[in-house]
């Protein structure tokens, strides 16, 4: 899973949101760090909708445009939380041996 | 519609349409809502001045490649177009990686490092560059053999950077002689440089979506390459000063059609979809060589032999167009059996108006 769709489904974990919305929260969430462009957000849902992880929840009109929301199908939950897993057991391996292992640039051993 | 609207409609024009159809307004919602500043003095004017800044239009293109020329996953249309494009690309960079490895062999003949070889002919000595840096000038060209190497590989930026040292001295080089000459202006070198930049923008073909490149065979293409063409050629143009008439547009021609000729032959009796992808490649680089063929005749004019290179020439042009049409009309085709590129529909649950 890519860096984006993880913010991105990660993003509509609380609640359905609009193109938007979906920048502004993973922006938030990542503390900047992640900034989607509009066309690597429309790139990445089309695909994260092509594989059933997510859905549309309802269209709204808003200063006379047509909002999509987009939600989390329990498919795309659990794949999230696959993925979460997994990055969290990978950093619990480093973390573990960060704190095992002697220092080899400046000889410390972490207490 | 406000002008910014219409700007970023235009760049969303580089999608297919069917994906368009299902996604553009929600893009063009959710773009003019990051372009909302909070201060309806500053979002009012953007509205009328604004553009889309190049990080946002570099997103829509690079959707645009992954849609249009797309993976093994994508679509059999976009697949096809996908691979086709990819297979011209490699086939371009190989030219240029084999033909600067020999130029590499011949130079250190001429300079008479290969002592086991015959002694090259007084009139083919080579004049030693005036300084280190048209030295390393003149070395930048043969970038393009680790720029083929690294897109192999599968390093594309790499390739696309090293393949960038390769243009940017020759384009300095071009503009400067050009412009300091007192002789006419030539088409030639434009082309040529032409062609590079397409081939640089095509490497963003091999996305992370695109399926790796076979190494083994590409990399083998390499030496057989040299032996096959550079070798014999420039040895039947050091015995035979006729063939010296033959320049680079021309050695394209003759190259994209024995490869078209030699495809159709062995096409008939493989499956098409495996066939389809390098009956398109080489219609691209058939299209590419008959327009650098045309473009440059104009070059001739000034020739001493004028009427004899455009006579060559033409039968060129001529051998390309036979052979590139019939194979371009089979591969259109076999195209359009295809389905097109679908986009994926998202359909509401509900609908709140």
């Amino acid at each position: 899973m890519t860096e984006p769709a993880f913010f991105i489904l990660t993003a509509l974990l609380d609640a359905p949101r609009h193109g938007y919305g979906i920048v502004a929260e993973v922006a938030e969430l990542s503390r900047g760090r992640v900034q989607l462009k509009i066309g690597s957000l429309y790139g990445t849902l089309d695909r994260l909708v092509g594989e059933g992880l997510v859905e549309l929840d309802r269209e709204e009109a808003w200063q006379g445009r047509l909002r999509r929301y987009y939600r989390l199908t329990e498919h795309g939950r659990e794949a999230l939380d696959a993925e979460a897993q997994r990055l969290a057991a990978n950093a619990r391996l480093a973390s573990t041996r960060l704190r095992d292992r002697r220092n080899p640039i400046t000889g410390a051993t972490p207490s | 519609m406000s002008r910014l609207e219409e700007r970023y409609r235009f760049i969303l024009r580089l999608l297919p349409a069917d994906y368009r159809q299902e996604w553009e307004d929600d893009m063009v919602a959710a773009f003019l809502e990051s372009m909302d500043t909070g201060d309806p003095e500053t979002t009012a004017y953007a509205a009328d001045y604004g553009w889309p800044s190049m990080s946002e239009v570099a997103s829509i293109v690079s959707l645009a490649v992954r849609l249009r020329l797309g993976g093994a996953d994508a679509p059999p249309r976009s697949y096809a177009w996908g691979q086709a494009v990819r297979l011209a690309t490699l086939m371009a960079m190989l030219t240029h990686a084999v033909m600067v490895t020999a130029s590499i062999a011949v130079t250190l003949w001429l300079s008479g490092k290969f002592a086991w070889l015959p002694t090259p002919a007084s009139e083919w000595a080579i004049t030693p560059p005036s300084s280190i840096w048209h030295t390393a000038w003149h070395l930048a060209g043969y970038a393009w053999l680790p720029a083929y190497i690294a897109l192999v590989l599968g390093h594309r930026r790499v390739a696309q950077a090293v393949a960038l040292l390769a243009i940017v001295p020759t384009t300095i080089t071009t503009v400067v002689a050009q412009a300091t000459s007192d002789g006419p202006l030539t088409v030639s070198p434009w082309a040529a440089l032409f062609i590079d930049v397409a081939l640089l923008l095509a490497m963003t073909a091999f996305h992370h979506e695109a399926p790796p490149v076979p190494r083994r065979p590409w990399l083998l293409a390499l030496p057989i390459g040299i032996l096959l063409v550079p070798v014999p050629l420039f040895t039947i143009q050091a015995t035979t000063p006729a063939l010296r008439l033959l320049d680079w547009p021309g050695l394209s021609c003759a190259a994209v059609t024995a490869a078209m000729v030699i495809h159709l032959a062995v096409r008939a009796s493989r499956r098409p979809s495996r066939t389809l992808p390098w009956s398109l490649a080489l219609t691209l680089l058939a299209v590419t060589t008959l327009a650098q063929r045309t473009a440059t005749l104009p070059d001739y004019r000034h020739q001493v032999q004028h009427a004899t290179l455009t006579t060559i020439a033409s039968v060129q042009a001529i051998a390309v167009l036979a052979v590139g049409v019939p194979l371009a009309v089979l591969a259109i085709r076999a195209l359009r059996q295809l389905p097109p590129i679908p986009a994926a529909a998202p359909r509401p649950v509900t609908s709140t108006e």
